[in-house]
């Protein structure tokens, strides 16, 4: 072993690198292991549908070329012609999707476990952030292939942040670029896609996943006090690293399932002085939002309805957001019941209002 | 004298007054005509007047119609100063603008008694909506009534001296039509050529024979209420002009004797060239005086067919005119285009016209067989239209079928419109009944064709190319999966024996 080409290579980064120290920490990092051991893992898919996106993103990009007059004909000769572009581009929409399902899945099974309370208030609040950016991911690639539903879309998603109180019209301004949904958005959306909103989302990600090594896995309610023998662990390297490795290969098979039994389709390219196509709608991730203002009033108090609705989404937000610093049950780390039905409705409401603009 | 005596000499004084009051009051004055008589007309025609002497053969003079009608004044009045009498209504000599309102008085929209007893129609109204009432109201040049029908001498339509006598309505319409210098004030791009057309068409030639049923201007243009052909209101107009043809030309009792069909109409309707005029108002498709002319409509002769058809089927006639087929048919007296197509029903073109097998018209001269040279010329023909034409269906197909399946192949299905180009160019380019023009027409068709066949059919591959890939790949992934879970296995059950010890 010693003298094999990959001892000797390790043996060189021994020598910079404290890789030995890093050895040292994961071999006494462990995971808990009980019934709900299972939400851990939606973490890491995240993390692996992040690292699809960003390499097919990459990808993409070498094609792509930004602007109303190329933007489409690239992704279409993108898809048509270059080899492979088709699944590249198939991969990159499906894994945006599951992505932001898994981020969704991983928050609520966080939610659920009070993985956010001390001291780990920071990783919800990272997190929290990281799930904003997804959600900006996802609106802003949407827009680039310039097709119609991409862009009535987004004319109705960017119409919607004007409806917020005081800086709604700056917003809506700031995100368009302009008046209307056009080049300048386009320009816009991809330099957020691509470069800024990545940026971000790697520094974030970063502190997420430094806070997560630093505090180790969030511990069941009762764990510690549980006699030794009951408190099941496994080593997180290589029992987790490997498990959650087994999970990226299965949902690495459901992407390619999926990316080539239902290609994603390129649509008609998106023509502005055309009438807006009968039953737009926001992309399924911004469905329970678009769907519950369809509920609100057209005044409530005077006020405008869509504005008091994006006001309380956006209350309604800070208040998830902050919800390890409001927890009546914090002092004491006891369960809380009165924060789990929080929790259901919440999921309820969004479960309900997404079918029922699905449908 | 005694009291009765005195009363009564008062009693027949005061019936003398009274009587010679009365007889003053009822007595005719010494320069009244005789009751019924028209003095206006008496004393103009008693003074040789033109205008009462023409006055006289007028049918208004024959309906009781008397110069103060037109004129005002009094006719009763045998003192001229008092008949002509401004405070009597007296005008003179009509302005031509006011002619129409005269007229219109009797040949209006109001009631007259000449309307009951003549049944007139209003055409004065109908005069001043038209083009000529535009005109009229544009100059006192303008054309009114007296302009077509005469002043004084006003004879019934039909009378052959009548000026809008069918005989003689072409020469009085020309009367203004055919002056350059006067249509100029009204109309500067109108034609001045109508009347002389007239005269060398079938129309034209009948009518100076003497037959009143040939057509002429008020035939097509309407008398009174005539519109411009650019107006949709007009009976010439383009879309109109079939149907304004068809009055006389459907009509068997009034073509009867001239020994030509009277179907045309019912021809033209369904072909072609008709449901696009008239279904499709399509206004550049032709219709009965695009090819037999309007003023001088004529039928074409065999000879001048292929000109005719030319006039928009340019490349076909061009083609047709240096075949060997313009000297074979002109030995014939063949009519060109009308041999393969027809004229008035002309049947949409198809390829089936090309082949050797009746009804294609190719076998109406051409024999199936060794004995015709030409025979295999036409058969090759057939088979370059045929292939292209199935090519095409067949490569629509399978671009249809690979869309379907989810592959992108709208690159392939717009190049596909480029054999639909080389499908009609092959079928201008049949007109040379050349095989080596029409290969030539038909080869470009033929190198897209094969394109597409090849982009339908490497999408259909990569159809299951991609899901045989899937396959492959989805058993690789599972295969590590299960090796890794395996190991994971492995190395829990070290852990655990190790634990144990």
């Amino acid at each position: 072993m010693a003298g094999t080409p990959l001892a000797r290579v390790m043996g060189w980064l021994r020598e910079r690198l404290p890789i030995d120290a890093l050895e040292e920490f994961a071999s006494h990092k462990t995971v808990p292991k009980y019934r709900g051991s299972i939400w851990y893992y939606f973490g890491g898919v995240s993390l692996f549908l992040f690292i699809v996106q960003v390499t097919t993103g990459i990808l993409l990009i070498l094609y792509y070329q930004p602007g109303v007059q190329t933007a489409y004909e690239s992704v279409r000769f993108t898809v048509v012609h270059v080899r492979f572009g088709w699944l590249v581009r198939s991969i990159h929409t499906w894994s945006a999707n599951l992505m932001i399902f898994s981020v969704f899945v991983h928050m609520f099974s966080v939610y659920f476990t009070k993985a956010f309370r001390r001291p780990r208030e920071l990783t919800w609040l990272s997190g929290f952030v990281l799930l904003l950016l997804c959600l900006g991911f996802g609106f802003s690639g949407y827009l680039l292939p310039w097709n119609t539903l991409a862009y009535f879309a987004t004319k109705v998603g960017t119409a919607i942040t004007a409806t917020a109180p005081l800086v709604g019209p700056w917003l809506m301004q700031l995100l368009r670029g302009g008046k209307d949904v056009g080049a300048e958005t386009l320009t816009r959306f991809f330099g957020l896609h691509v470069a800024l909103m990545p940026a971000i989302f790697t520094a974030i990600l970063g502190i997420h996943l430094l806070l997560i090594q630093i505090q180790g896995m969030h511990e069941p309610h009762g764990w510690k006090d549980a006699p030794p023998a009951e408190r099941r662990t496994m080593p997180f390297f290589p029992n987790f690293i490997l498990r959650d490795l087994l999970l990226w290969l299965i949902v690495l098979n459901v992407l390619a399932i999926l990316a080539v039994m239902f290609p994603w389709e390129i649509g008609h390219k998106a023509d502005p002085n055309a009438p807006a196509p009968l039953g737009i709608k926001p992309e399924w991730y911004f469905l329970f939002m678009y769907q519950a203002l369809k509920y609100f009033p057209g005044k409530i108090l005077g006020l405008d309805g869509d504005a008091v609705g994006v006001l309380l989404f956006g209350l309604g937000g800070l208040l998830w957001a902050l919800v390890p610093f409001w927890d009546p049950r914090l002092p004491s780390g006891a369960r809380n019941r009165a924060l789990n039905w929080i929790g259901i409705v919440v999921v309820a409401a969004i479960l309900v209002l997404t079918g029922i603009g699905l449908s | 004298m005694s009291r009765r005596a005195l009363a009564t000499l008062l009693v027949a004084g005061a019936l003398a007054l009274l009587t010679s009051l009365l007889a003053a009051l009822i007595a005719v004055p010494a320069d009244a005509a005789p009751a019924g008589v028209d003095q206006c007309y008496t004393c103009h025609h008693d003074g040789d007047t033109p205008q009462a002497l023409a006055y006289t053969k007028d049918v208004h003079y024959q309906a009781g119609v008397t110069c103060a009608d037109c004129h005002g004044g009094d006719p009763t009045r045998e003192d001229k100063d008092e008949a002509m009498s401004p405070a009597r209504g007296y005008r003179g000599k009509l302005r031509k603008s006011d002619i129409p309102a005269v007229c219109g008085r009797c040949h209006g929209a109001g009631p007259s008694e000449f309307h009951a007893k003549f049944g007139l129609t209003d055409v004065a109204d109908s005069l001043a909506a038209g083009a000529h009432g535009e005109a009229l109201r544009e100059s006192e040049q303008g054309p009114q009534c007296v302009s077509c029908h005469g002043v004084h001498d006003i004879a019934h339509v039909e009378d052959p001296i009548s000026p809008v006598s069918p005989g003689r309505i072409a020469k009085t319409c020309a009367g203004c039509h055919a002056d350059a210098r006067y249509m100029r004030d009204f109309n500067p791009r109108l034609p001045v050529d109508q009347y002389a057309k007239y005269l060398t068409s079938v129309h034209g030639r009948l009518n100076a024979q003497g037959d009143p049923r040939p057509a002429t201007c008020v035939s097509c243009h309407s008398n009174h209420l005539i519109y411009p052909v650019k107006d949709p209101r007009s009976p010439v107009y383009a879309t109109r002009v079939p149907e304004t043809c068809a009055k006389c030309h459907s009509n068997p009792r009034t073509m009867a004797g001239y020994h030509i069909p009277t179907n045309q109409y019912e021809l033209y309707r369904k072909s072609p060239h008709g449901v696009a005029l008239l279904q499709h108002s399509d206004l550049n498709a032709p219709a009965c005086n695009s090819c037999h002319g309007n003023h001088g409509a004529a039928p074409p002769g065999a000879a001048e067919v292929v000109a005719v058809c030319a006039n928009c089927h340019q490349a076909n006639g061009e083609l047709f005119q240096r075949s060997a087929h313009r000297d074979a048919f002109a030995k014939r007296n063949l009519a060109g285009c009308v041999v393969c197509h027809g004229n008035h029903g002309i049947a949409p073109p198809s390829d089936d016209l090309v082949g050797l097998a009746a009804p294609a018209p190719c076998a109406r001269c051409h024999v199936d067989g060794p004995s015709d040279p030409n025979a295999g010329v036409i058969r090759h023909m057939r088979a370059l239209l045929d292939s292209l034409r199935t090519g095409q269906v067949n490569a629509d197909r399978m671009l249809d079928r690979a869309s379907q399946l989810g592959m992108d192949v709208a690159d392939a299905q717009y190049d596909l419109k480029d054999v639909h180009q080389a499908l009609v160019q092959s079928r201008v380019a049949i007109h040379s009944f050349k095989l080596n023009e029409l290969a030539d027409a038909i080869h470009p068709g033929i190198g897209v064709l094969a394109t597409a066949r090849k982009s339908a059919e490497d999408a259909i591959h990569d159809y299951y190319f991609r899901r045989q890939g899937l396959a492959v790949s989805t058993l690789i992934v599972t295969i590590v999966a299960v090796l890794l879970y395996l190991k994971i296995r492995e190395i829990e059950r070290r852990q655990r024996e190790r634990d144990e010890c």
